[in-house]
C-alpha cells in the first residue's frame, strides 16, 4: 500500500480530514452548559447515534485485525460482530436503554450510586476511567503503527496528527461532534470496505469463485467458512467460548456498561431515539463483518502466502484498488480509528468529570465552570493519551504492557455486568454485596491472567488451551462475582426502597417522549 | 495439576460431548429466544408514546425482529 499511494489519494484523504475537524469545530462553538458538551444538549437522532455506535464499535485496529483474523482463522472471527452485538443490542434497547435515559443520568457509574452507593460508584468509575485513559494511548499507539506501514510517515509523526485532529474537534464539540463527526467516518468506512469487497469478489468471480479458491487451499481453510468452530480446534474462538464468553458475557457488558456506548443514547433527544438508535445500530452490525471480515476470505483466496494475517487487508486494497480510491480505504481507516478515539477520549472525560471531580471535589458547579472543566479535562485526557502511546512505543511490546491493557476489559466486564444485572434484578443485591463482587471478580480474572501466562513461573501447566483466553477470564470473573454478591447480600441489611424506586420505570416507559 | 486444572478439564471433557450440530442448535435457539421475546413486547414498549406518531415505520419490534430473525438465518447457513 505505502509505495501505491499518489497524490490524488492524499488529496482525497485531506479533504475528508478537513470536512471532519470543520464540522466537529462548527457543532461545538456554540455550546453554553456541560450538558451541552457531555450529552449533546440531549439532542441527538436515532440515526445519528446508531452510526456513531457502530463507528465508534470498529477502531482503525478492527478493520486491519479482523480482516486479519479471517485470513488466519476464517469467518468465525464474525461472531464478534454478530451474536457478539445483535441480541445485546435489541435487549439494551428495550430493557437497559429505557430505563438509563428516564434516570437522566451522564454515567453508568452514577446509576452505580443511585442503586448501590457512592463506593460501587467509584470503584467502576475509576476502573472504566483507568481503562478508557489508557485505552486512548494504545489505540492512539496500534492505529500509528498501521498507519506508519499504510504511508510510510513515523510513528511519532501518526501519533500527534491523529491525536491533534481528534483531539481538536473532541475538546470543541464534546459528544454532539464525536457523533456527528462519527456519522461521516461511519459512510467513510462502509463505503470504503464496501468497494474493496466489491472490486475482491468481482476479482474473484463473484461468491462461487471464492468458495472454489477456499476449497482449492484444502485443509487450510476447512473451517473458513463456518460461524461455529469445534471446541478443540485450534482457533482462538472456538464455540464454547463465543457463546458463554462473547454471547453471555462480554457483549451483554459492553453494550449495556460500556460508558463509552450508553452516554450515546444517554444525549439522545427521546427515550424513543435512544432505544431506535440502538435496533438502528443492529441493523448496521449485520453488515459489518460482510465488509470486514469476508475481505480476509478474499485476501486468503488471492495471496495465500502473506507474511502476516494483519497484512490481508492493506495487501488487498494496495493490489486491487485503482488510484485515487485507494485513498479513500486510506480515509476509511483513518475514520475507523479517528472515531473509536474520540469516543473513549469523550467518555472518559465524562468520568473523570462527573463521577470524580463534580461528586467528590466542586459538587456546587455551575454549568459554565462544567464546561470549562469538561474541556480541560478532556484536554488534560489527550495529553495524557499521546505520553500513554509513547510510553508503550518506548517500552515496546514484548514487555507486556501491550497484552495486559489489551486485555484489562475483560478483567472487569465480566463482574461490572454481575452489578449490573443484580442492580436490575434483584431487589435484595446490595451495596456491599455489589462491591465485595465486583472485587472479588476483578481478582478472579487477573489471578487466572496471572497464572496462565506466567504458568512456567509457577510450575504448572497451562490454564487454558488457546492462546487469547479473554472470554474465559470474563465467564469467569463474571460467575464469582455473582455468587460473591449473591452470598454477601444475604448477609447483610438490604439497601432502602427508594435505592430500587426507578425500577418502576421499567413499567411506565409507554410514556416516551419526557 | 492443580485443582484448577482438574475443574477446566471437566468443563472442557463435557462440552468436547456436544456435537457440533448441537451446538450450532444451541446458537439458533438462543437467537429464537430473543426473536420471540422481541415479537411478545407491547406496543408502548416499542414505539413512540404519541399516538399520532405510531405507525409501522416507528415501530421498533418490527427492525428488532427484522435484525434477529436475519441473525437466525445466518446462523442456519453458515
Amino acid at each position: 500500500m505505502q509505495s501505491g499511494l499518489t497524490t490524488l489519494d492524499y488529496i482525497i484523504v485531506a479533504i475528508y480530514l478537513i470536512g471532519t475537524v470543520g464540522l466537529g469545530l462548527a457543532i461545538g462553538w456554540k455550546f453554553k452548559t456541560g450538558k451541552d458538551f457531555f450529552l449533546a444538549g440531549r439532542t441527538l437522532p436515532w440515526w445519528a447515534i446508531g452510526m456513531s455506535l457502530v463507528a465508534s464499535d470498529i477502531g482503525g485496529t478492527d478493520i486491519i485485525g479482523v480482516g486479519g483474523a479471517a485470513y488466519a482463522h476464517g469467518l468465525a472471527v464474525a461472531n464478534f460482530e454478530w451474536i457478539g452485538c445483535v441480541p445485546a443490542m435489541i435487549i439494551a434497547a428495550f430493557v437497559f436503554v429505557p430505563i438509563f435515559w428516564r434516570m437522566g443520568i451522564y454515567t453508568i457509574p452514577e446509576f452505580m450510586e443511585r442503586r448501590f452507593n457512592v463506593g460501587v460508584r467509584t470503584a467502576l468509575g475509576l476502573c472504566w476511567l483507568i481503562f478508557m485513559a489508557c485505552n486512548v494511548g494504545i489505540m492512539l499507539y496500534a492505529s500509528a503503527r498501521m498507519l506508519h506501514s499504510l504511508t510510510g510517515f513515523s510513528e511519532a509523526a501518526c501519533i500527534w496528527a491523529t491525536a491533534g485532529m481528534v483531539g481538536v474537534y473532541t475538546i470543541g464539540g464534546g459528544l454532539k461532534a464525536v457523533v456527528y463527526t462519527d456519522v461521516i467516518q461511519c459512510s467513510v468506512m462502509i463505503g470504503g470496505c464496501l468497494l474493496v469487497l466489491g472490486i475482491g469478489l468481482y476479482d474473484l468471480g463473484g461468491i462461487d469463485g471464492l468458495r472454489e479458491q477456499l476449497a482449492a487451499l484444502g485443509e487450510r481453510t476447512e473451517n473458513h467458512t463456518s460461524l461455529i468452530v469445534p471446541a478443540d480446534a485450534k482457533s482462538p474462538f472456538p464455540w464454547p467460548a463465543i457463546l458463554f464468553g462473547l454471547a453471555f458475557i462480554l457483549s451483554p457488558a459492553y453494550w449495556i456498561g460500556n460508558q463509552a456506548i450508553m452516554q450515546r443514547s444517554l444525549g439522545a433527544k427521546s427515550q424513543f431515539h435512544a432505544q431506535a438508535a440502538f435496533v438502528w445500530g443492529a441493523m448496521l452490525k449485520i453488515l459489518i463483518p460482510v465488509i470486514i471480515a469476508v475481505p480476509g476470505l478474499i485476501a486468503i483466496a488471492k495471496f495465500p502466502d502473506l507474511a502476516t494475517p494483519d497484512a490481508a487487508f492493506p495487501t488487498l486494497a494496495a493490489q486491487l484498488l485503482p488510484t485515487g480510491i485507494r485513498g479513500l480505504f486510506l480515509a476509511a481507516f483513518i475514520a475507523a480509528l479517528m472515531s473509536s478515539v474520540d469516543s473513549y477520549l469523550n467518555a472518559s472525560a465524562t468520568v473523570a468529570t462527573k463521577d470524580f471531580y463534580l461528586r467528590f471535589v466542586n459538587r456546587e458547579a455551575d454549568d459554565n465552570r462544567i464546561l470549562v472543566i469538561g474541556r480541560t479535562v478532556t484536554l488534560v485526557l489527550m495529553i495524557w493519551g499521546i505520553g500513554f502511546a509513547f510510553f508503550i512505543q518506548q517500552a515496546g511490546e514484548n514487555t507486556g504492557i501491550y497484552t495486559i491493557f489489551q486485555t484489562l476489559m475483560s478483567f472487569f466486564q465480566g463482574p461490572a455486568l454481575a452489578m449490573i444485572l443484580t442492580g436490575f434484578f434483584w431487589k435484595r443485591a446490595n451495596g456491599i454485596g455489589a462491591l465485595s463482587g465486583f472485587i472479588c471478580g476483578i481478582i478472579c480474572a487477573v489471578g487466572l491472567f496471572i497464572l496462565h501466562n506466567w504458568h512456567q513461573s509457577f510450575g504448572i501447566e497451562p490454564l487454558f488451551r488457546i492462546e487469547e483466553p479473554f472470554l474465559y477470564f470474563s465467564i469467569w470473573s463474571f460467575v464469582v462475582a455473582l455468587i460473591v454478591i449473591i452470598v454477601v447480600s444475604r448477609l447483610t441489611p438490604p439497601e432502602p426502597a427508594e435505592k430500587t424506586a426507578f425500577l418502576k420505570l421499567n413499567v411506565e416507559v409507554s410514556s416516551n417522549n419526557v | 495439576m492443580t485443582p484448577l486444572h482438574h475443574i477446566g478439564d471437566f468443563f472442557r471433557d463435557l462440552v468436547l460431548l456436544v456435537p457440533l450440530w448441537a451446538a450450532r442448535t444451541i446458537f439458533v435457539f438462543v437467537l429464537l429466544v430473543v426473536f420471540i421475546w422481541v415479537l411478545r413486547l407491547s406496543p408502548e414498549r416499542v414505539s413512540p408514546c404519541e399516538i399520532e406518531e405510531r405507525n409501522w415505520t416507528n415501530n421498533l419490534k418490527l427492525w428488532a425482529a427484522i435484525a434477529i430473525g436475519l441473525q437466525i438465518i445466518i446462523y442456519l447457513i453458515l
